[in-house]
């Protein structure tokens, strides 16, 4: 690393290629939406509210997937000791509350229209809810203690050991009697076996927009991440020289 | 049927205005620290032409 300042943050094709993400996530939530409200057909039961499960599920799907990124950075930053697995841990565990926060404010709001209750204290809320707690003291861990090499072993180990409550969120509906319903999407017959054709081709454009989207997010967080490093880097340097 | 509406609105309302403030936050953080690297240059132009 010279002691150059970083012209800007990121090259043209880092740029080049967050133009074509933004393009396509733009594209993949348009789509999305247009399926949601104009193709998908409304549920006999619960009617419109119905809905929501296509925001819901994915912004779950997208919190799972980044807390998934969490776990696997922080093995590979143990192993490694190399800086770029914490980058990229950090930014992932940041979109993953942002996402969790979001299937823990959608949920109540479903839950109120179809049960007549924001919340209950059933075993796939409360471990949906621990995990978003255990997220935000990895997150307020690094916001609090001195950057370092301490600090980022600790939050990976914060990221591992949380990641184990995603398994237990999965099962907690089949292992106990639960409000919240049985996976519909993902069954033992296969993706989607259980909604009607319509409404799983809507749900399978949902997450692929918010799987987009996910990227998009995370690869500017990171380059975020990566410019803060080189500016440390070099005022660190100056301070030394003079 | 139209109450019902409503709690569809406010998860739409929440989704996408929470996607939003954090893309702003984004945005908010890449501006401040292109504010700082725009500071560095100023301060190794300052010190180049001390040196000369």
């Amino acid at each position: 690393m010279s002691d150059a300042v970083p012209a800007e943050n990121g090259t043209d094709e880092s740029e080049g290629s967050g133009i074509g993400l933004l393009t396509l996530a733009g594209a993949g939530i348009l789509a999305a939406v247009g399926a949601i409200f104009m193709y998908a057909p409304t549920e006999k039961t619960e009617g419109v509210v119905q809905r929501i499960m296509y925001f819901h599920v994915p912004c779950a799907w997208v919190a799972f997937f980044a807390f998934f990124v969490v776990f696997a950075c922080s093995i590979l930053f143990l192993w490694k000791k190399e800086r770029e697995w914490d980058i990229y841990a950090h930014a992932s565990a940041e979109i993953g509350i942002v996402f969790c926060s979001l299937v823990l404010i959608t949920g109540p709001i479903w839950g109120k229209a179809v049960w007549g209750v924001w919340w209950v204290w059933d075993a796939r809320l409360t471990s949906t809810l621990v995990l978003w707690l255990i997220y935000v003291a990895y997150l307020m861990l690094r916001v609090q203690s001195e950057a370092g090499s301490t600090r980022a072993k600790y939050a990976a180990v914060i990221g591992i050991v949380g990641f184990l409550d995603i398994p237990l969120i999965h099962f907690s509906v089949l292992w106990w009697r639960t409000f919240h319903p049985l996976p519909k999407f993902v069954t033992t017959s296969g993706l989607g076996s259980g909604m009607d054709t319509p409404m799983t081709i809507t749900l399978m454009v949902s997450l692929g927009a918010f799987t987009l989207l996910y990227f998009l997010l995370m690869s500017q967080r990171v380059r975020i991440e990566k410019m803060k490093d080189d500016i440390d880097r070099i005022k660190k340097k100056r301070l030394y020289a003079h | 049927m139209e109450g019902k509406m409503g709690y569809l609105f406010a998860a739409n309302l929440f989704v996408w205005g929470g996607i939003l403030v954090y893309v702003f936050s984004l945005v908010r953080r890449n501006h401040s620290l292109k504010k700082d690297i725009d500071l560095l240059h100023e301060s190794l132009k300052k010190k180049e032409s001390g040196d000369e």
